[in-house]
């Protein structure tokens, strides 16, 4: 068939081309085209307006409104560029019945100064709720100070909130409003205080809190698979059945306590910050008896503010009760602990670390040397699966002799396990 | 049909044989098209002429030139095989699917409405997205140059447009 062009293709077909055109720029100028393009404009099924996209020629309220209005059947909303929030509500409630995906970015200054001035910190995102078909919701740089009135958001599946600062108690009802959530993310936010989510059907979350007062997390996720979280001092989880990877980080402060009855299937373990208690270390690997992976990055222990290294861990103990791993990473005090006096004392011919494939240590310190180099040659001899275990000599803490003899020690015996062993 | 059990083939046979049947597509230059009923239909539109029963003696696709229809084969051949998740053919399927898009833009057309008649999905939304790809970050006079759209505007009309998108004539 011959076909004159642009010009030649059936309506339906031009449709199906502008609709894979999203960025508000390109959908402006494709109006300008032509009127059968302009006619286009209704079907269009996204619209994203970038962060510059009005710095120029500004007019992004009266811009972006006729644009909203124009696309009778919008799904999907993403306004990265500033805007007056008090325009938001007309917005959504042209597109609350066919809207699935918002993504807004909402720090612009002059709401800043407006909301302190009316002290209603969340006011405008209370529209938001308007929208009952939302299934994807994604905001950045808020402040919430209170709950925002949304109702039952029953549709939305995915709820991320990013570089935000929250009032415990505003964003526990938040996500209160949204039962039906699957995906949780809140990163790179500030908040204190205590937090508690009940999500029945929530399968991945990451929480990311930063600031410097003590925040403890409650969460009841039943159906939970992958579990990240980072700066909660206190951690109850209820639902750890279906629970595949978990990582545990607080990167200032400390870990107090981990609350979780059990982890059947957990496949990756990762524990990291600079002390955690130790009741809650041995907890969590003993509820982790099934692991793959296991990363362990942990400085100190103690239970109060004087950092103390991890008390003796007995080898054979430890690889028995882990007998799936495959991939240990060990930086910081598990490697110390594990080359204490009596951490090998079980230790005989008849042992074998059946699963060790990878092993990944940071050696820090020359004190107690020969007693490391011991474990890292049990750690050889006794895994017949292992193929690789790299060494990372990190700075050592005291810069003299004993380091240069220790490095030279570490060196020897990744030359007789050449091909096992590696030095980074 | 009666059945043995003795020739394997002959019991695929008076079941429906589903995969190995042969399947004769002619073009409008009435070239003849051989493919596996299988790779067929991945074309809604010939799949429903099969549930119809009219494809005995072939099936005409008179809306497509044979050059279009030996390229349009080759897509559905390669994406019929390509059943496997492994991470390596995604790979290998990706660079064939942008190297076949790299035709001139009649062809790219004739694509289009190839996979638009024979209602092809996979292959509409690549075609389809490739053109998409060609508009993007051009002005209003670009996109009508690229593709020689004609302009139907009053002249009323066209002072109307900039004025308001003139932000994204900056």
């Amino acid at each position: 068939m011959e076909c004159d062009g642009m010009d030649a293709l059936p309506d339906g077909v031009v449709q199906t081309i502008l609709s894979q055109l999203s960025n508000a720029r390109d959908v402006a100028a494709c109006s300008g085209v032509s009127r059968c393009w302009r006619d286009c404009v209704p079907f269009l099924p996204a619209l994203y307006f970038p962060r510059s996209a009005f710095d120029a020629a500004g007019g992004a309220d009266d811009a972006i409104g006729r644009m909203v209005e124009a696309a009778a059947r919008l799904e999907e909303l993403v306004i990265y560029c500033p805007f007056s929030s008090a325009r938001l509500p007309r917005w959504l409630a042209m597109r609350s019945a066919s809207l699935r995906v918002l993504e807004l970015r909402v720090d612009s200054a002059a709401d800043k100064a407006a909301a302190a001035a009316s002290g209603a910190g969340s006011a405008h995102l209370d529209c938001i709720g308007v929208v009952s078909t939302l299934q994807e919701l994604r905001l950045w740089g808020l402040t919430m100070t209170r709950a925002p009135s949304w109702g039952q958001m029953q549709r939305l599946r995915v709820l991320e909130i990013v570089g935000a600062h929250l009032e415990d108690l505003a964003v526990s009802g938040a996500v209160h409003a949204c039962p039906n959530l699957t995906d949780l993310a809140l990163l790179g936010c500030e908040c204190a205080g205590a937090v508690s989510f009940t999500l029945p059907l929530l399968e991945r979350c990451r929480l990311d809190f930063v600031g410097s007062g003590s925040c403890a997390l409650t969460l009841t996720a039943p159906q939970v698979e992958s579990l990240e979280v980072q700066g909660f001092n206190w951690i109850v989880l209820q639902g750890g059945d279906r629970l595949k990877r978990l990582t545990i980080a607080k990167n200032t402060g400390s870990v107090y306590s981990v609350g979780i009855e059990r982890l059947p299937v957990l496949e990756q373990l990762s524990l990291r910050g600079v002390q955690w208690s130790w009741g809650a270390v041995s907890y969590l690997l003993q509820c982790a008896a099934e692991v793959r992976h296991l990363v362990m990055k942990v400085e100190f222990c103690g239970d109060f503010d004087t950092l103390q290294p991890f008390p003796e861990v007995d080898l054979v103990e430890f690889f028995n009760t882990h007998p799936k791993l495959r991939r240990f990473e060990i930086h910081g005090a598990m490697f110390a602990a594990l080359c204490q006096k009596n951490s090998l004392k079980n230790l005989d011919s008849r042992f074998s670390i059946s699963s060790l494939e990878e092993v990944l240590i940071t050696v820090r310190s020359p004190l107690n040397a020969e007693q490391k180099l011991i474990t890292l040659e049990s750690l050889v001899c006794c895994s017949p699966r292992l193929l690789s275990m790299v060494i990372r000599i990190s700075q050592m803490k005291n810069c003299h002799e004993a380091s240069d003899e220790f490095f030279e020690e570490i060196c020897k015996f990744a030359h007789v396990n050449k091909g096992r062993v590696r030095i980074e | 049909m009666a059945a043995t059990t003795a020739d394997g083939n002959k019991v695929d046979e008076a079941v429906g044989g589903e995969k190995s049947k042969m399947i004769t597509l002619k073009s409008s230059d009435s070239e003849q098209f051989e493919m596996t009923r299988e790779a067929a239909v991945m074309s809604q539109t010939i799949q429903h002429m099969i549930e119809d029963d009219c494809v005995d003696s072939g099936v005409p696709l008179p809306n497509v030139g044979s050059k279009i229809l030996a390229m349009v084969i080759e897509y559905r051949n390669r994406h019929v095989d390509a059943s496997s998740d492994s991470a390596g053919e995604k790979e290998d399927l990706k660079s064939f699917d942008e190297s076949f898009v790299k035709v001139d833009q009649p062809t790219l057309f004739d694509i289009i409405l190839a996979a638009n008649y024979l209602d092809i999905k996979g292959l509409l939304d690549l075609s389809c997205q490739t053109v998409a790809d060609m508009i993007k970050g051009k002005s209003v006079e670009e996109i009508r140059k690229t593709f020689n759209i004609k302009n139907d505007y009053t002249p009323d009309e066209e002072e109307e447009i900039p004025r308001e998108n003139q932000w994204a004539f900056e």
